[in-house]
């Protein structure tokens, strides 16, 4: 507000949002994306049309881009990432707007500095207050007050989608990724499904990387497509992998093929996490994934380590951060039709008590399935690779249900083909 | 860059400002400028040049090109297993420790060893502090050493006689095989230069230790042939004084962050040592590793040394890539070592073997 300059910028942020309106109104999602550019535009008054031209083009990437295949192995195909509807379930919050000159026709600068002087300065704030009231002691015409509630419920409101349509959205952007391991695979009824968090939760050693890492190997050779393993605990080794990868082929030449299109980040705190999860949406948006190919899967391993630095003690900002890294995932898996796996480490309340995952109540929202890894108690000794996995969490399968898993498979058994100490 | 404000690593008191006069992207913040932000938000022009410089670093990626490290943190599997194949180990003197290891003590990542006490904790973290300085020809890393103790456990006598034996066996390994580069590295793989490679730091409590972990970067860029960094015993420090025990996870957990970023910044394996406490079971108690179940994520590998009557053990009770496994060792005069004197391996050219090795029953007292 009161910036040099936003006044005579502001008609040109007037006009082409008007001009996009009349244009975009009828498909209703999209003008809430082109909305916003101009919207932030006109604020700062700088370096408005280059920016707003980038959100067109990315939108326009979005929208027309194929979207890439699914792999062999998937049940169902998928279409383009942009399509209307995903973008109504997950929409970007308008958490606290500030009223401003062109956001809406009928707000004028007047007004809003009236408006301001009585303690109105966000879209919330005017929404949620009496406007008779508002009208009296800012002596502004109720009639005009009605009108722009009215334009800012609609621009700030979600669209309606039907159930059909959803329904259809659904049946051609999901893919069930097989996890490589034919149990887990059960126990998720056949895989990992895109659009959805998946968390895989357990004590130190229970093989969260191990399944993490076969996830990888899977979806890397077996469906040729491209992995992003964030990695926060140091835990994610190549040449496990590599160990996996040979078990299920053996072409060399596939074998790198498979390890190149696993990507891998190290993020040790949580704003590299999101500092990372930002990038890779502004490469999705923009299909800048030249480098990348299609993407199907990302490992977060591991997301408790990352926010309980933050919790614990006094302070509550690690909520906040907890809840904006949930969100993250959440719309990632949705707008662009990806797996996403986090794993998290499970406590007790008191030394005799059940296992419960860590984080609480509130990140217990965030992910749609939720799998307990156990090691056996009574092959502890014999230091097996059997473990037990139940699922604690499924908007499909009755939870409860057990089933064994093998995270030994690609060991390579023979001791000596371990590297051996030179020299020494 | 649409990076919304709620996710910068800014201080929460901006953060909150900021969201509350309407920022929402960090384009937005950009655009706007040093002095329109302290207009804005009420700061000092200081304070929003300093917040739009974190917002830059952060949009442009690549923060940490100040250490030089942006681009080991990035990259495909492929990158990572050639780098993971010509990294090394440090080797442990004890073949069979090294072979569940999957070759000897990782480099850039945790290794936590939890053991009762006067199992060989310590006396392992003194080989592994000699051992990391042994030259590359001879199968080394050719790194320094920092040795954070909390015990007051290290014996500098005892890191003489361990450092005096891995001389002599270099010097026996380059008559028997009679290179010159051998020769070469032998000159100034000394006694007095493997002392002089370990930089001791004693912290005698939590406050310390921390601190001295969070200035450990600045020390390892000065000194960038560390790769090795001990701490000797995580758990004292935390142990007792601790009446929050949701400040003790918090603190314990930044730690452990801050470690791996260490261990994977600088190249360096970070070796913690660890207690044992006793968890009661309803019907027998067990002993467990110290400092709770959410510490035991912190590391990558943990082994515990336990006994066995009088036989001592090492179990890899955690591996990214090996299986578990139990495997028996012995400390001798000379250090940390094989139970048996391994048979002659073609594979390891038996050179685990320590030929001046003292009869077994000759075994060190423990500190």
């Amino acid at each position: 507000m009161g910036e040099p300059g936003q006044g005579t910028e502001t008609p040109a942020g007037w006009e082409s949002r008007d001009g996009k309106r009349k244009k975009e109104t009828p498909a209703g999602w999209e003008n809430r994306d082109g909305e916003r550019e101009p919207e932030r535009g006109a604020r700062t008054g700088m370096g408005k049309g280059n920016r707003s031209g980038m959100g067109e083009s990315s939108r326009a990437g979005k929208r027309s881009g194929p979207g890439p295949s699914a792999g062999a192995g998937s049940r169902k195909e998928r279409a383009g990432c942009g399509e209307p509807g995903r973008s109504l379930l997950f929409s970007i919050p308008v958490a606290m707007v500030v009223l401003r000159a062109g956001l809406c026709p009928g707000l004028s600068e007047d007004m809003i500095q009236l408006l301001s002087a009585n303690g109105i300065r966000t879209v919330v704030d005017f929404v949620s207050s009496d406007l008779e009231d508002v009208a009296q002691k800012c002596s502004l015409s109720y009639k005009a007050l009605v009108a722009v509630r009215r334009v800012l419920l609609a621009q700030f409101s979600a669209f309606p989608a039907n159930g059909a349509d959803l329904y259809e959205e659904l049946k051609s952007s999901t893919a069930i990724l097989p996890t490589g391991s034919p149990s887990l695979d059960q126990l998720l009824d056949s895989g990992l499904y895109t659009g959805e968090v998946t968390e895989l939760m357990g004590a130190p050693g229970t093989g969260k990387t191990q399944l993490c890492l076969g996830i990888a190997a899977s979806v890397s050779l077996g469906l040729k497509q491209h992995v992003l393993f964030l990695d926060s605990t140091g835990g994610f080794t190549a040449s496990r992998l590599y160990q996996m990868l040979q078990a299920q082929t053996e072409d060399e030449e596939e074998q790198l093929e498979a390890l190149q299109r696993v990507r891998v980040e190290r993020v040790f705190n949580i704003y590299e996490v999101l500092r990372a999860l930002q990038e890779l949406r502004d490469r999705l948006s923009q299909q800048v994934v030249s480098s990348m190919g299609p993407l199907k899967v990302v490992v977060l391993d591991s997301v408790s380590a990352v926010i309980y630095p933050l919790l614990g003690g006094r302070q509550s900002e690690g909520l906040a951060l907890m809840m904006q890294l949930s969100r993250e995932l959440k719309t990632l898996a949705r707008e662009f039709s990806l797996a996403v796996v986090v794993t998290n480490q499970v406590t007790r309340d008191s030394s005799t008590g059940p296992l419960k995952p860590a984080l609480g109540r509130s990140w217990s929202f965030v992910p749609s399935t939720r799998v307990l890894l156990e090691s056996k108690e009574a092959t502890r000794e014999k230091c097996s690779t059997q473990r037990a996995a139940s699922l604690a969490k499924s908007p499909r399968q009755p939870t409860g249900i057990q089933v064994e898993l093998d995270i030994g498979n690609g060991d390579v058994l023979d001791p000596s083909l371990v590297t051996p100490t030179q020299g020494l | 860059m649409q990076r919304e404000v709620g996710t910068l690593p800014l201080a929460p008191v901006l953060r909150a400002r900021l969201a509350a006069a309407g920022f929402q992207t960090a384009q937005e913040l950009l655009d706007t400028g040093p002095c329109g932000l302290s207009k804005e938000i009420g700061i000092s022009r200081e304070e929003a040049l300093e917040a739009l410089q974190v917002v830059r670093q952060e949009c442009h990626g690549h923060a940490r090109t100040a250490e030089g490290s942006s681009s080991t943190r990035k990259c495909t599997a492929l990158e990572l297993l050639e780098e993971e194949q010509s990294q090394g180990f440090i080797i442990t003197f004890c073949s069979a420790l090294d072979n569940i290891l999957g070759g000897g003590v990782q480099l850039t990542k945790i290794t936590e060893i939890c053991g009762a006490p006067g199992v060989g904790k310590t006396q392992l973290c003194m080989q592994l502090a000699v051992d990391v300085q042994i030259p590359e020809c001879f199968g080394g890393v050719a790194g320094e050493a920092v040795f954070i103790d909390t015990e007051g456990s290290f014996m500098v006598d005892r890191v003489v006689d361990i450092a005096a034996a891995c001389v002599q066996h270099c010097h026996l390994i380059a008559e028997a095989q009679q290179e010159e580069d051998h020769q070469k590295a032998l000159e100034t793989f000394s006694l007095e230069n493997i002392l002089s490679h370990i930089y001791y730091f004693r912290c005698r409590d939590y406050t310390e230790l921390l601190a001295q972990v969070y200035l450990l970067p600045e020390f390892l860029s000065e000194h960038s042939k560390v790769r090795l960094v001990v701490i000797d015993g995580i758990a004292f420090p935390f142990r007792h004084d601790f009446e929050d025990l949701s400040l003790r996870t918090r603190l314990l957990n930044g730690l452990a962050q801050q470690l791996i970023i260490i261990a994977n910044d600088h190249r360096a394996a970070v070796v913690l040592t660890n207690q044992m406490t006793t968890r009661i079971g309803q019907s027998q108690s067990t002993l467990v590793p110290a400092l709770g179940e959410s510490w035991g994520h912190a590391a990558t590998i943990r082994l515990i040394f336990h006994w066995d009557n009088s036989q001592r053990l090492a179990t890899l009770y955690k591996s990214p890539s090996q299986k578990e496994s139990t495997i028996a060792y012995h400390i001798t005069s000379h250090g940390f070592r094989d139970v048996q004197p391994p048979a002659v391996t073609p594979s390891t050219e038996g050179t685990e073997l320590n030929p001046r090795k003292r009869p077994r029953t000759e075994e060190e007292k423990q500190q």
